[in-house]
């Protein structure tokens, strides 16, 4: 069964709309006149196949065993994954390019043109995430968004105002279908 | 030579500024070092060191800025406002702000202690901490004085007044405008935040018989389940024991402590416990709405500091009446200090009046109880509580209609409506789940389209929890005293005990109580002292083991490895500080008086001291941990701790950040990122345990103690996040760095990172950073070398 039919529990397609409720998950999160675009999963996707040094990262969020197929799919294509917070107790024993970073060192580094990477190869041109605690990650890429000049998206189940664009907040079976849109989007 | 009071420098001692002040009997002003009374930029070049290695990281909570009529000024992406300011001076600012607003606060409680307990004891009255030369660390490093007794602080409280009164005028629009600066001045609010809170917990103790270094103070009980419903209660709120003091002694005098339960809410409740053992303490703030809306408590007492501002408006829908003791919070209630007891409980039992500002400590200690027998009996009867009964529960969770507002109101993201689900079908199982992870906010009472008063059908399912929830806490010790400090001080400086680790704050914690009694219970495993005071001090005490043991009942409280201490309330944690200041003065005899910066670089260098704030919710935490980290000491906070907006993170790939000094000839030695950072967050416990041991690593450690800390990181980096830290080799010296039982795999790996060894006599011929020295003395100042390089 392809996950996408795990999700549906039969071989349909049904067609999401992942812009709809895009208001700040946390009701108070508002930041100011600046806040993501929503977009539908092909926007990422095509962003991430574009890009030339993406970073994904990922946090604790990722426990949920749906959630983590969809880490080590997009993993799977190469993309170089910072594993924050516990998560990368999950992602040891898959064979991805994922590192442990703190997410706080991690934003302060991503500001830092002088930041060598993970690998050590230099820094990203995009930055997309999912799978983090809700208030750690708005807060940590406000970082991003007003300090650095990198692109941030949120493939995230929260509408999350600090990124370039979001996805709306989402219910669960929505968001895991458009994780595999955005996967489906990238080289296999 | 008569000596005026002013100031003057000695000729040749370039730096040295010696002031003199009020001199006599009542204060020595013995300054030995070149900073006594620092002004706001005395100490800038010891700031900019901190600084320049560990940057500030700003993650704002709101892009705009609105502090003056030019406003709201955007300032996304670091543009200016129309005053000259970028949103990185801003955050800068607001950290400030923040400081200054926490050293405020212990400042002011501290003046207000000093006032009363002058007046009562008098000036002279001795001060007493328990056995210690070093009696006020802080004020001896700071001010440069050694003061003896009670009215030596008026000077040091009134130098706090002036310089937060200066630092404040600094926060306004078209003053300051680097941020640099900014956090110059914020760190020197922090430090102002640890003097204050010295003196305010050094008179205490003195002069109301506080456990003094007691590393066997009794234990006092814990929890939402330990008071007695059937009798009167009375629930003192807040953090200055000025009140509760007058109230326990009266019931002490009239023998009431059978007849009426009597117990604190956050820190008050320690104080409470530190001045009478017989006081409970209920826990911290985040049970101040779930333990007032139970409807247990017949009179409220409030004083300062931490106080929910609803408390009068939750506690008059029950009938409980609110008594202000301090200035601070009124509430908006009439001050009735003039008047007499009895009327005053007339009007509160007749509800003419829902409460009273009642500033006379006497008429407090008088009326509380009498109080508490009057309306105990009224409120008894009515069964007031505002928990739903079990019909009420069973309709309120049927009306759920999962649309998840509650949860995008709270705070934690807690998913009620799961819980609403699950209790319909009679499982509560998860809102006792929720009742941990819940901070008792009441957000979510405010979002629910359905009506439901969520805050309250969670505790009304979590009865059950809430009855056992029974714990002990060893009362608040005080100061860790000088022969504690001899006999673990070399193990701390040379790294054979794995560090200290400061358990402080509050409780808004990221994933429940629970979380603290956990890594807790990991570290002290592992040898660490574990230090704790505030809300942390309490919440370590809500949980048993198996055999029904809390933490303090199944580890010592002395301060060597392996032990558990309680300093105290909020202001005692000067002390937990003041700690690595002794371990500088008494272990490697450095000066203290005036001295701020070599005693700052001395624990930076060597003291592996790392302060965890996992619920740090308050600017109170946030000054704290500033002046922590002028103090070269880290400090790690939980996610909730983002929204501080502003840490200080080393660039460990950066390696000129790293260059420290040699204070033997001041060569410059490159060395290992430690401490790696001085303010940073985490996202879950299982990543913090692993960042806390590497958070202890100090250039100073000789090999044995860094083989032990590098044991402890890479193992709990292995246990919870399941993979061997991918920086464990920067902190090789030699092979005698690696932890024993794993050295030769280490090794391998050391050689496949093309390290070279030699397998015959099992050695490290090149690879590592720096050799290790046991004569290296690493300081970050110039002028601390004996003989400067050109
Ligand atoms: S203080 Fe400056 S940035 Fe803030 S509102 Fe006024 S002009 Fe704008
Ligand atoms: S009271 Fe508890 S459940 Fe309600 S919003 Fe606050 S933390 Fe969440
Ligand atoms: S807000 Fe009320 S109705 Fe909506 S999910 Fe929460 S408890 Fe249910």
């Amino acid at each position: 069964m392809t996950p996408k039919a795990q999700v549906m529990g039969q071989n349909e397609e049904k067609v999401i709309d992942t812009t709809r409720q895009a208001v700040p998950f946390n009701t108070g999160n508002i930041p100011g006149p600046k806040m993501a675009r929503a977009v539908m999963p092909a926007v990422p996707g095509k962003m991430l196949a574009k890009a030339k040094r993406p970073l994904l990262i990922v946090g604790s969020e990722i426990d949920d065993p749906d959630v983590l197929a969809r880490v080590v799919m997009l993993g799977k294509t190469g993309i170089q994954i910072a594993s924050v917070g516990d998560s990368y107790k999950y992602l040891g024993d898959k064979g991805l390019d994922a590192h442990y970073m703190n997410m706080h060192a991690l934003m302060s580094y991503i500001c830092d043109p002088q930041w060598p990477g993970l690998d050590g190869k230099g820094g990203y041109d995009l930055v997309v995430f999912f799978g983090i605690t809700y208030y750690y990650a708005s807060q940590a890429i406000s970082a991003l968004k007003n300090f650095s000049k990198i692109k941030v998206i949120s493939i995230d189940k929260y509408y999350h105002p600090n990124a370039d664009m979001s996805f709306g907040n989402l219910k669960k079976d929505v968001f895991i279908e458009a994780l595999d849109e955005v996967i489906e989007q990238l080289p296999k | 030579m008569t000596l005026k009071k002013g100031s003057f420098v000695i000729e040749e001692l370039e730096n040295v500024q010696i002031n003199i002040g009020k001199i006599g009997a009542k204060e020595e002003q013995i300054a030995e070092g070149p900073t006594p009374r620092p002004e706001i930029i005395g100490l800038r070049n010891w700031d900019y060191r901190i600084l320049d290695r560990y940057n500030p990281v700003y993650t704002p909570t709101g892009d705009t800025c609105d502090y003056c009529t030019y406003g709201k000024c955007d300032l996304t992406g670091n543009k200016e406002g129309a005053c000259g300011i970028d949103l990185e001076g801003q955050s800068a600012r607001q950290a400030l702000m923040t400081s200054i607003m926490g050293a405020a606060c212990h400042s002011a409680h501290g003046r207000h202690l000093l006032n009363y307990l002058i007046k009562k004891y008098g000036e002279d009255f001795k001060i007493d901490v328990g056995p210690s030369n070093l009696q006020a660390p802080l004020t001896e490093t700071i001010m440069g004085i050694q003061p003896k007794t009670i009215g030596d602080f008026i000077p040091v409280l009134e130098y706090v007044e002036e310089q937060l009164t200066q630092l404040i005028a600094i926060t306004n629009t078209g003053q300051e405008g680097s941020s640099r600066d900014f956090e110059s001045k914020a760190l020197h609010a922090g430090m102002l935040d640890l003097l204050g809170m010295e003196v305010a917990d050094i008179i205490q103790i003195s002069c109301l018989g506080f456990p003094k270094s007691d590393e066997k103070a009794p234990m006092a009980e814990i929890g939402m389940g330990i008071l007695d419903p059937k009798k009167p209660v009375v629930i003192c709120v807040g953090h200055n024991i000025a009140a509760p003091a007058y109230i326990l002694d009266n019931m002490d005098k009239n023998g009431l402590f059978d007849k009426i339960e009597i117990a604190g809410l956050c820190c008050t409740a320690h104080d409470m416990t530190r001045y009478n053992k017989t006081a409970k303490i209920i826990g911290s703030m985040s049970k101040e709405l779930k333990y007032i809306r139970s409807g247990i408590p017949d009179v409220l007492v409030t004083d300062e500091q931490c106080v929910r501002a609803d408390i009068l408006k939750e506690a008059q829908k029950l009938h409980i009446p609110v008594i202000a003791t301090n200035e601070k919070i009124t509430y908006g209630l009439p001050d009735r200090s003039n008047d007499s007891v009895d009327e005053i409980i007339d009007d509160l039992v007749s509800q003419k009046q829902s409460g009273a500002v009642l500033l006379d400590f006497e008429k407090i200690g008088e009326l509380v109880p009498k109080l508490a027998m009057k309306m105990g009996a009224i409120r008894k009867a009515k069964g007031l509580t505002a928990l739903p009964n079990d019909n009420e529960f069973k309709k309120l969770v049927a009306k759920c209609t999962k649309c998840l507002q509650c949860t995008k109101d709270c705070p934690q993201g807690l998913p009620i409506s799961d819980a609403m689900t699950a209790a319909v079908n009679g499982d509560f199982s998860l809102f006792e789940t929720l009742h941990d992870k819940c901070v008792g906010c009441g957000r979510c009472d405010y979002s629910c389209p359905a009506g439901i008063p969520i805050l309250n059908v969670i505790e009304k399912a979590s009865q059950r929890v809430i009855r056992e929830e029974k714990g002990k806490m060893r009362i608040g010790r005080g100061q860790i005293g000088d022969p504690e400090i001899r006999e673990e001080g070399r193990n701390l400086v040379l790294g054979t005990t794995p560090g200290v680790l400061a358990f402080v704050g509050c409780g808004n914690y990221p994933d429940g109580t629970k979380d603290v009694y956990d890594i807790v219970e990991e570290m002290i495993q592992r040898s660490y002292i574990i230090i704790s005071s505030g809300c942390a001090a309490m919440d370590i005490g809500m949980f048993k083991d198996k055999e029904g043991k809390t933490l303090y009942e199944r580890y010592p409280g002395r301060f060597v490895k392996g032990n558990l201490l309680n300093t105290g309330s909020c202001v005692s944690n000067a002390h937990i500080a003041a700690t690595t200041i002794k371990v500088a003065s008494i272990f490697a005899g450095r000066k203290t008086k005036g001295n701020w910066e070599e005693i700052a670089d001395y624990v930076m260098n060597r003291v592996g001291a790392v302060g965890i704030a996992w619920g740090a919710y308050s600017q109170k935490a946030f000054a704290i941990g500033t002046g922590c980290n002028r103090l070269g000491i880290p400090v790690v906070v939980g996610p909730h701790g983002t929204k501080y907006r502003r840490a200080f993170i080393g660039k460990p790939y950066k390696k000129d950040d790293w260059n420290v000094l040699d204070g033997r000839d001041g060569s410059v030695v490159n060395v290992e990122p430690a401490p790696e950072h001085l303010m940073i967050t985490a996202e879950t416990k299982d990543e913090v345990m692993p960042l806390l041991a590497k958070l202890c690593f100090r250039p100073s450690d000789n090999s044995l103690g860094r083989a032990i800390k590098l044991t402890h990181y890479i193992e709990l980096s292995e246990k919870y996040l399941k993979k061997l830290p991918d920086d464990w080799h920067i902190y090789v010296r030699n092979e005698a760095d690696l932890p024993v039982a794993k050295r030769e795999p280490l090794m391998k790996l050391l050689e496949e990172k093309g390290w070279k060894i030699d397998w015959e006599k099992k050695k490290i011929i090149e690879g590592p950073l720096r050799k290790v020295d046991v004569s290296f003395q690493p300081t970050n100042v110039p002028r601390l070398c004996k003989e400067v390089k050109k």
